[in-house]
C-alpha cells in the first residue's frame, strides 16, 4: 500500500450544503432529465400519431373540457411560491417556517391529486377508444405519476420534518424537494397546452 | 502544478502521527455487517461491484449457451436439433441477454467497482440507491430466465417490432415478460447512470480537476450520460407496448391510428446509443491498459477525451439507420449516412492516438495487452462494415441478413468483449489481491480471437448470399451449408477458450500469485488501495496534482485529513476543480433497498397478469421508500447542531 | 416447371446480393466493391501501423516522452485523421449519388405489381383497369425481362420485408403503411426471395420465385393466369374437386370458377403451374403436395394450415384435381 503525506485538513469544512454544492441536488437534477425525458417522449409520441389523422380529436370524439384543467394548471404555477418560501426557509435553516411551508404544499399536492381524477374525466375519451385517446391518458397518466410519487414523498417528508431524530443535513433534503417541485409543477404548462388546448387548434 | 486546497491552518509534509489509529477506527466504522443478513445490507460500492460483475457474467455464459445452441441448429440445412417454437424464444433471449442483462450491465458493474477507486473517493454518491439498481437488475434477470424455463421465454426477437409483438399477434404471456425484463434493467441502468454521474462530479479527489480525470472516468461519464438520455426512450416504448397488450391502447395499432413506426423510432432512438453506451466504457478500458503496459501516458489526452463527448453526442444521431428499409424519405437517410460515416471519425482518431502511444512507449506483451491488441483488429473490421451499412443502397441489401450479425458481432466482441476480458486480467488483481496465470491467459486470447474470426467472417459472406437473420433453418439448395458449419466450429473455439478463462480464474482464486497493491505499475489512484481494497478504500483521501497520480508519487500521496472516522463520511468537492467543499455523511448498511427491489418486483410482475398489480406494488413500493428514507438514531454532533438553530 | 426447378435447386447463385441481374442490385454490388476494397487497404495500412508500432526495434533505454517527438506525433495522427475524413467524405458522396439512382421513380409504363405479406406467404397480384382481369398468385412473381417492375408492398397482420437480392434492396411491408420499390430484371431467370423481417414462428420459410422471362413468355403467362380454372373432365379429378369444396379446403383457399372464394389463404386457381409449394419451401411434387396437405405441420410447424385428415382415395382424388390447376 502506498503512504500517504497530509498536507490538508478538512475539519472545518461544512457538513450540509444547498444546490448544486450538495450531492443529493445533482441526483435530483439526474432523476429530472429521465423523468423528463419520458414526458418529452409522450409528448412527441402525441405529435407523431396526429399525423395518422385527419381531425384532431377524430370524428365523434369531444374535445376535452377546460374548466378543470385550467384550475389546475394555474394551481400548479402558484403552488410555486409557498415552495420558494420552503426552500429559502431551508437555507437558513429556519425549521419551523419548513414545517409550515411543507405542509401547505403538502396539502396543495393532495388537491392536485383530486384535481387530476377529475382531469382525466375531462379528457372526454377512453384511452382504448382510439389512438388519439391513447396518447392523451399517456400525457396525463406519465405526469400523474410522478405527481402522485411526489406527494407522497412530500407525506412522508414533512412527517419526517416533525420526527425527534431530524438531522439538520436533512434540511437540504427540503432544498432538493423544492427543485423537484419546480420541475413537475412547471412542465405540466406546456403538457397542459399540448392534451387540453392543441385538440382546439390543430 | 499547484493545488489550492482551501482548509485549516496544516503543517505541510507532516506525516500522519496516528495512521495506525486513524486506520483502526476506519475498520471499525465501515465495517461490512456480518452473516446473511449483513451481505444482504451491503452498500460497498465494491461488493455490489463484484455481484454485479458476476452476474453479469452468468448472464453472459446463458447468452453465450444459447448462441451455441443456435449455432448447433444453424451447422447443417434443415436441421433438426430444435424447432422453431425453441429458436425464436432462444435467439429472443440471446439478444435481450447479451444486451439488456450482460453488456450494459457489466459495464456498469466494472464502473461502480472501479470509479470510486479511480477517482480516490471511499463509495458512490448513493450507496443505497447502488444496492437497489443491483437487486433490482438481479429480480429482472432471474424472472426473465424463470419465465424462459417455464416456456414462456418471449419471441419477438431482443427488437420486438409490433405488431408481432402485440397483443393481436403474440397472445399469452411471453411479450410482456419480455417488455417488463426491459423495464427492471432500464431502471437499474438509469440508476447507475446518475449514481456514477454524481459520484464523478462531487467525489473526486481534491486536485483531481476535470482536465486530470482518468480516461476511463471520462469514458464512465460519457457513458453515464448516454444511459440518461437513451434508457427513458426504451422504458417508454416498452410500457406503451405492456399498455397496449395489457389494457387495450392503441399506439402502435394501425387499425386504430396507432403506428407500427413509432416502435421502431422510439426504440432505435435507444438502440442505436445502446451500442455506443456498451462501447464507450470500453475505450476507456483500452485507454488503462495501453497506458499501463506502454508505461507511458496515453498520447492525446484532450482528443481522446473530445472523441469520446462527440462519440457520444453523435450517437443520438444515427437511430434511422436502422430503419433505412422502411421507406423513409432519401434526403433524411442521407442525412443519417452522413452521421454514421461521420461517428467513425473520433473512433479513428482514438485508435490512432493508441498506436501513437505504443509506438512511443515501451510495450509490455502481458495478456490485458494483447486482448487490446486483438480488439484494435476485430473492431477495425466492424467499424468497416459500419460505414459500408451507413450507405442506403447497400444496405437495403444487406440490412436483416447475416451480415449485419457479422457486423455488429465484430464490434460488440470486438469492441467491447476483448476490452472487457483485458479489464478483467487487468484489474482482477486489484479485486481479489491474486493475479490470473498469464500462460492460460494467452489461451484464452488466442483461441478467443481465432474462434471469434472463424464464427462471424463467414457470416458477412452468408448475408451477401442472401441468407436472412433469425432464421431457425434454412434449405440445402441455398448452398448455405459450409459456411454455416464453418462459423459453428468456431463458436466451439470460442466456447474453449471461455472454459479456459474461467478455468484460469478458478485455479487463481485457489493458488494464484498474490498480486500486492501496484503489480502491473499502473499510474491511477485505484493502484494506491491494497488489493483487495478495504471497505472504506483510503485510509486518507488523496490529493491529485497530476494525470498519473501513482506514477508522479509512487511511494507516498499527498493526502488530506480530518474527515470523521467514527461516522462513514466522505469528501466532497466542487464539480469543475475537485476543490474540498464539504463533508457527506454515508449511510450503514441497510436491508431496505433489497426490500424496495422486492416491492419493485412485485409492482412488475403483478401488472403482467392484473392492472391491480400497479395499486399493490405502489403501495408495497411507497412503504419501502419509507423504511428506507426513514431516520434511524441521530448523530450527536448533527443534533447539536440543529438545536442550536431552532 | 421443371426447367423452372432445376433453376432453382441447381443454382444458390439464384438468391446473391453479388450476382446482380437489375440495375439496383448492380448498383450496391458496384458500392461494395469498391468499399470492400478500400476497407481491405485500410485495414492492412492500419495493422501494419498497429504491428510496427507495437514490435519496432526499440535501443535499451527508450527515452521518455520528449515534446518535440509528441509534436512530430501530433501531427502523424492528425494526417491520418485527414486522410480518414477524406475518404469517408469520398464514400458519402459516392453512396449519395448512387441512392439517387436507386430510388429514382419508375417510368410510366412500368408493371404494377401489389404484393402482400401474410404470415407465411406472399400473395401477389396482378391489377389491370378491368377487375375480371386481375390475377392473383402466390409465392411467385413473372415478370418480363428489361422492363421495369413496381412493386407496392402491403401487409395484413405483421411486418415483412421483401427482398430479391439478386434484383434489388429490400423493403418492408408495414401494416398502416404503404409502401413500394421498383426492379428490373436484365436477363432470363429464376430469382429467389426470402422474407427479411422476422415475422414470427415461420420467417425462416417464406420465400418467394421472381421468374424472369421473355416479354413474349410473360403475356402468354399473364393471359393463362387470367383463365379460371380447369373444370374437372374425369370422375377423378370431379370427385377430387368435391373433396376440395367439402372440405376444409375452401374455407381459406380460393380457386377462380368454383364456389371456392375465401381469401385466407394463397389462391390455388393455377397452383400446378407454381414451381413450389409452402411459400418456397418444397418442389411443387405430387408426394410433397400430398405430405404438405396431410400434416403441413411437420413441414411448417407453426404454420396457419391445419392437418387434413383424408381418406386416402379422397385424397388421391384430391391431388389428381389440383395437378389439374395449370
Amino acid at each position: 500500500m502506498t503512504g500517504f503525506r497530509i498536507v490538508a485538513n478538512v475539519t472545518e469544512l461544512p457538513t450540509t450544503t444547498f444546490g448544486h454544492r450538495s450531492p443529493m441536488w445533482w441526483g435530483t437534477i439526474g432523476f429530472i432529465v429521465i423523468e423528463g425525458s419520458t414526458l418529452f417522449i409522450c409528448a412527441i409520441s402525441y405529435f407523431y400519431l396526429r399525423r395518422n389523422f385527419l381531425n384532431w380529436p377524430p370524428e365523434g370524439v369531444f374535445r376535452p373540457a377546460l374548466t378543470v384543467a385550467t384550475v389546475q394548471a394555474a394551481l400548479m404555477v402558484l403552488s410555486n411560491i409557498p415552495m420558494a418560501m420552503v426552500d429559502r426557509a431551508a437555507r437558513r435553516l429556519d425549521l419551523r417556517a419548513v414545517r409550515v411551508g411543507m405542509v401547505v404544499c403538502t396539502l396543495l399536492a393532495l388537491v392536485m391529486c383530486v384535481l387530476r381524477a377529475l382531469e382525466f374525466e375531462a379528457l372526454n375519451v377512453r384511452w382504448d377508444s382510439n389512438a388519439y385517446g391513447t396518447v392523451a391518458w399517456a400525457v396525463l397518466t406519465a405526469h400523474a405519476t410522478l405527481l402522485l410519487l411526489e406527494t407522497l414523498e412530500s407525506l412522508v417528508f414533512t412527517a419526517l420534518l416533525f420526527s425527534p431524530n431530524l438531522e439538520q443535513r436533512d434540511l437540504a433534503g427540503a432544498s432538493d424537494n423544492a427543485l423537484y417541485w419546480y420541475f413537475l409543477t412547471l412542465v405540466w404548462i406546456p403538457l397542459y397546452a399540448i392534451v387540453f388546448l392543441s385538440p382546439y387548434v390543430m | 502544478m499547484s493545488l489550492t486546497v482551501p482548509a485549516v491552518p496544516h503543517e505541510p509534509g507532516r506525516a500522519p502521527e496516528s495512521a495506525a489509529e486513524v486506520v483502526g477506527r476506519l475498520e471499525d466504522t465501515w465495517r461490512a455487517r456480518p452473516g446473511l443478513r449483513g451481505w444482504l445490507s451491503s452498500v460497498d460500492h465494491k461488493s455490489i461491484g463484484k455481484r454485479y460483475i458476476i452476474t453479469a457474467f452468468v448472464f453472459f455464459l446463458l447468452g453465450g449457451i444459447e448462441a451455441a445452441v443456435m449455432r448447433a441448429q444453424l451447422a447443417r440445412p434443415e436441421n433438426g436439433l430444435i424447432g422453431p417454437d425453441a429458436y425464436n424464444q432462444i435467439f429472443t433471449m440471446h439478444g435481450t441477454t447479451m444486451m439488456f442483462l450482460f453488456a450494459v450491465p457489466v459495464m456498469d458493474a466494472v464502473g461502480l467497482y472501479l470509479v470510486p477507486l479511480m477517482i480516490g473517493g471511499r463509495n458512490v454518491a448513493f450507496p443505497r440507491l447502488n444496492a437497489y439498481g443491483y437487486w433490482v437488475y438481479l429480480f429482472g434477470g432471474a424472472f426473465l430466465y424463470v419465465m424462459f424455463f417455464l416456456n414462456t421465454g418471449p419471441d419477438t426477437g431482443w427488437f420486438s417490432y409490433v405488431p408481432l409483438a402485440g397483443p393481436e399477434f403474440s397472445p399469452g404471456k411471453r411479450v410482456d415478460v419480455w417488455a417488463q425484463t426491459v423495464t427492471f434493467t432500464e431502471i437499474s441502468a438509469l440508476v447507475a447512470s446518475v449514481e456514477l454521474i454524481v459520484t464523478i462530479f462531487k467525489t473526486r479527489a481534491p486536485g483531481m480537476t476535470l482536465n486530470r480525470m482518468p480516461l476511463y472516468v471520462w469514458s464512465m461519464l460519457v457513458q453515464s450520460f448516454m444511459v440518461l438520455f437513451a434508457m427513458p426512450w426504451v422504458a417508454s416504448a416498452s410500457m406503451f407496448l405492456a399498455m397496449d397488450r395489457l389494457v387495450g391502447t392503441h399506439f402502435f395499432n394501425p387499425a386504430e391510428g396507432g403506428d407500427a413506426l413509432l416502435w421502431q423510432h422510439l426504440f432505435w432512438f435507444f438502440g442505436h446509443p445502446e451500442v455506443y453506451i456498451i462501447f464507450v466504457p470500453a475505450l476507456g478500458f483500452v485507454s488503462s491498459i495501453v497506458a499501463t503496459f506502454t508505461r507511458r501516458p496515453v498520447f492525446g489526452y484532450p482528443a481522446m477525451v473530445l472523441s469520446m463527448v462527440a462519440t457520444g453526442f453523435l450517437a443520438f444521431g444515427l437511430w434511422v439507420h436502422h430503419m433505412f428499409v422502411t421507406g423513409i424519405p432519401q434526403l433524411g437517410a442521407s442525412f443519417f449516412t452522413a452521421a454514421s460515416m461521420m461517428i467513425a471519425i473520433p473512433s479513428g482518431v482514438q485508435i490512432f492516438c493508441w498506436i501513437a502511444t505504443i509506438w512511443s512507449g515501451r510495450p509490455r506483451f502481458a495478456v490485458p495487452f494483447l486482448f487490446v491488441l486483438g480488439f484494435v483488429a476485430l473492431f477495425l473490421i466492424g467499424g468497416f462494415t459500419g460505414v459500408m451499412i451507413a450507405s442506403v443502397p447497400f444496405d437495403t441489401q444487406v440490412h436483416d441478413t447475416f451480415f449485419i450479425v457479422a457486423h455488429f458481432h465484430y464490434v460488440l466482441i470486438g469492441g467491447a468483449v476483448f476490452p472487457l476480458f483485458g479489464a478483467f486480467y487487468y484489474w482482477f488483481p486489484k479485486v481479489t489481491g491474486r493475479m490470473l496465470d498469464e500462460r492460460l491467459g494467452r489461451w484464452n486470447f488466442w483461441l478467443f480471437f481465432i474462434g471469434m474470426n472463424v464464427t462471424f467472417f463467414p457470416m458477412h459472406e452468408l448475408g451477401l448470399l442472401g441468407m436472412p437473420r433469425r432464421v431457425y433453418t434454412y434449405l440445402p439448395e441455398t448452398g448455405w451449408g459450409g459456411l454455416n458449419l464453418l462459423a459453428s466450429i468456431g463458436a466451439v473455439t470460442i466456447a474453449v477458450s471461455v472454459v479456459v478463462f474461467l478455468v484460469n480464474v478458478a485455479r487463481s482464486l485457489r493458488v494464484g500469485e498474490a498480486a500486492g497493491a501496484n503489480p502491473w505499475g499502473a499510474d491511477t489512484l485505484e493502484w494506491a488501495a491494497t488489493s483487495p481494497p478495504r471497505p472504506y478504500n483510503f485510509a486518507f483521501t488523496p490529493v491529485v496534482e497530476s494525470r498519473e497520480p501513482m506514477w508522479q508519487h509512487p511511494a507516498e500521496l499527498p493526502a488530506v485529513e480530518g474527515l470523521r472516522t467514527d461516522v462513514r463520511e466522505v469528501l466532497v468537492t466542487t464539480l469543475l476543480d475537485a476543490e474540498p467543499d464539504s463533508r457527506h455523511r454515508h449511510p450503514e448498511p441497510t436491508i431496505w433497498p433489497l426490500i424496495a427491489a422486492i416491492a419493485t418486483a412485485v409492482l412488475f410482475i403483478t401488472l403482467i397478469f392484473t392492472p391491480w398489480g400497479a395499486v399493490i406494488g405502489t403501495v408495497l413500493l411507497f412503504l419501502a421508500f419509507v423504511g428506507w428514507a426513514w431516520p434511524r438514531g441521530k448523530d450527536h454532533q448533527e443534533q447539536l447542531m440543529i438545536e442550536a438553530e431552532s | 416447371m421443371s426447367a423452372v426447378l432445376q433453376a432453382v435447386l441447381q443454382f444458390p447463385g439464384a438468391h446473391s446480393a453479388l450476382k446482380p441481374a437489375g440495375p439496383q442490385a448492380r448498383i450496391a454490388e458496384g458500392l461494395w466493391n469498391s468499399m470492400y476494397a478500400t476497407a481491405i487497404v485500410v485495414f492492412l495500412l492500419v495493422m501494419a501501423a498497429l504491428l510496427w508500432a507495437a514490435f519496432r526495434r526499440r535501443r535499451a533505454e527508450e527515452p521518455a516522452p520528449d515534446p518535440a517527438r509528441e509534436r512530430r506525433m501530433r501531427r502523424v495522427v492528425a494526417a491520418a485523421v485527414g486522410i480518414t475524413t477524406i475518404v469517408l467524405f469520398t464514400f458519402l458522396v459516392s453512396d449519395i449519388s448512387a441512392g439517387r439512382a436507386v430510388t429514382a421513380t419508375p417510368g410510366k409504363d412500368a408493371i404494377q405489381i401489389i404484393v402482400t405479406g401474410h404470415q407465411w406467404w406472399w400473395e401477389v397480384q396482378y391489377r389491370d383497369s378491368v377487375p375480371q382481369r386481375w390475377v392473383t398468385t402466390a409465392n411467385e412473381i413473372h415478370v418480363p425481362v428489361g422492363r421495369q417492375v413496381a412493386v407496392e408492398l402491403r401487409s395484413t397482420d405483421v411486418i415483412h420485408s421483401f427482398w430479391p437480392p439478386n434484383l434489388t434492396g429490400k423493403r418492408d411491408l408495414i401494416p398502416g403503411n404503404e409502401n413500394s420499390l421498383w426492379f428490373q430484371a436484365d436477363s432470363a431467370g429464376v430469382y429467389r426471395a426470402e422474407c427479411a423481417e422476422y415475422c414470427g414462428h415461420e420467417h425462416a420459410k417464406m420465400a418467394l420465385l421472381v421468374v424472369a422471362q421473355s416479354p413474349d413468355s410473360f403475356a402468354r403467362w399473364l393471359t393463362q393466369q387470367r383463365d379460371t380454372a380447369h373444370t374437372p373432365a374425369d370422375s377423378l379429378t370431379s370427385r377430387g374437386q368435391e373433396v376440395f369444396l367439402s372440405s376444409a379446403c375452401a374455407m381459406c383457399h380460393s380457386i377462380a370458377g368454383t364456389p371456392a372464394g375465401s381469401r385466407v389463404g394463397p389462391d390455388l386457381t393455377h397452383l400446378a403451374g407454381r414451381a413450389t409449394i409452402a411459400a418456397g419451401t418444397l418442389p411443387n411434387t405430387r408426394g410433397n403436395l400430398a405430405g404438405w396437405i396431410v400434416d403441413p405441420q411437420r413441414i411448417k410447424p407453426g404454420a396457419r394450415m391445419p392437418p387434413n385428415q383424408l381418406d386416402p382415395a379422397d385424397l388421391r382424388a384430391l391431388l389428381a384435381y389440383l395437378e389439374t390447376l395449370r
